[in-house]
C-alpha cells in the first residue's frame, strides 16, 4: 500500500518533471538550501540567546523573528515534498531521511517548547536544556540530510 | 600563471591526496560547511534586519555581538571551501557557478569592510528603535542580497560545468 503511493508519486508529473527537467532539480535544491539558511539561522541564533549569548535582546523579541522562520520553514516543505517526489520510493525507507523527518518535526516543537519555557519563566537551567535540544535536534536534521547522499542504505 | 597552474598547485598538495584517500572527509566537510551557513546567514539576518529596520525590537548593539558569530561560521566555511576546491580543483576552478560564487564573495567581503570602517561605530550609538542611517541600510540589504546569490552558485555549482 506505502510503496504503491510512493510509487504513483514518483511516477507521476511532479517526479517526472523534477528528474527530467534541465532546471527543475537544481532550481528545487536551490530553494531548499536557502530555506535550510533561514529556518536553522532563526533557530540557532534563538537557542543561543537562550543558551546566554546576547543576553540584552529579549528572547520573545525571536517572536518576531519566527515570521522569518516561517517562510523558510514553507519554503522547505515545499521544496522538500518535490525533492522527495524524484526517488520516493527509496527516500522513504532510508534510515537517514527518517531520522532527518523525526529531527526536524522534533526540532520544530523544542522551538515552541523553549519559547512556552521562556514565557512560564521556568528556571535558566530547564530553558538552557531546552534550547540546547532543540539546537541538537536541528543539527542533526542537518548532518543527516547531508548524509542522505552518501548513505542510502535502508 | 595560468588556471592550469593553480588547480596543479593544488591537486599536488598532501590536503588533495588526503581528500581523496579518506572517504569521509568530503561528507563532513559538507556538513561542516552547511552548519557554518545556518550560522551565518542566521547571525547576519538578525544583523542586517536591526540595521533596516524590520527588528527594531532588538538593541544595535546586542545584535552587532552576532558579528563574531558570522566571522567564525565564515571561516569554517572558507576552510571546508578549501578542501571542498583541493578535492578537485580541475572541476572548480572552470565552473562558472564556483567563479561567480568567488566574485560574490568578493563583493560580500567589500560590503562587510564598508559597513565595519563606515557605519558600524556610529550604529553603536544609536538608541534602542531607533532607526539606522540610509546608507547603512543600503549596506544591509547589500548583504543579505548577496549572501542569498552566494547560496544560490554555490548549490548550483554541480550544475554549471562550463
Amino acid at each position: 500500500m506505502i510503496m504503491d503511493l510512493l510509487l504513483w508519486y514518483e511516477n507521476g508529473p511532479v517526479g517526472v518533471f523534477e528528474r527530467e527537467s534541465l532546471w527543475g532539480y537544481p532550481a528545487i535544491l536551490t530553494s531548499h538550501a536557502i530555506g535550510m539558511a533561514t529556518v536553522l539561522g532563526v533557530a540557532f541564533t534563538l537557542c543561543m540567546r537562550v543558551l546566554g549569548f546576547a543576553k540584552g535582546i529579549s528572547i520573545q523579541a525571536f517572536d518576531k523573528l519566527f515570521v522569518m522562520g516561517w517562510i523558510g520553514f514553507f519554503i522547505n516543505l515545499v521544496s522538500g515534498i518535490l525533492l522527495f517526489s524524484g526517488s520516493a520510493s527509496t527516500y522513504f525507507f532510508q534510515w537517514t531521511f527518517q531520522l532527518k523527518i523525526g529531527a526536524i518535526l522534533f526540532g520544530g516543537v523544542m522551538l515552541k517548547v523553549v519559547m512556552n519555557s521562556v514565557r512560564a519563566n521556568n528556571s535558566e537551567l530547564t530553558q538552557k536544556f531546552f534550547a540546547a535540544l532543540c539546537m541538537t535536534s536541528w543539527l542533526v536534521g542537518v548532518i543527516t540530510g547531508r548524509l542522505m547522499a552518501y548513505i542510502t542504505a535502508s | 600563471m595560468t588556471m592550469q597552474d593553480v588547480a596543479d598547485f593544488f591537486t599536488s598538495s598532501i590536503v588533495h591526496k588526503w581528500i581523496i584517500e579518506q572517504f569521509w572527509i568530503f561528507p563532513l566537510c559538507e556538513t561542516l560547511h552547511f552548519i557554518g551557513l545556518s550560522f551565518m546567514f542566521g547571525s547576519l539576518l538578525v544583523i542586517d534586519c536591526r540595521v533596516l529596520g524590520l527588528a527594531k525590537f532588538i538593541s544595535m548593539k546586542e545584535a552587532m555581538k552576532f558579528i563574531p558569530v558570522a566571522i567564525i561560521a565564515f571561516s569554517v566555511n572558507l576552510i571546508t571551501g578549501y578542501f571542498f576546491m583541493t578535492s578537485d580543483p580541475n572541476n572548480y576552478i572552470y565552473n562558472y557557478g564556483f567563479q561567480w560564487k568567488m566574485v560574490m564573495i568578493v563583493i560580500a567581503g567589500i560590503n562587510a569592510l564598508w559597513f565595519w570602517l563606515g557605519e558600524h561605530k556610529q550604529l553603536l550609538t544609536l538608541a534602542d528603535g531607533e532607526e539606522a542611517p540610509f546608507r547603512a541600510k543600503v549596506i544591509a540589504l547589500i548583504s543579505i542580497l548577496v549572501w542569498i546569490t552566494v547560496i544560490i552558485l554555490g548549490r548550483m555549482i554541480p550544475y554549471t560545468d562550463s
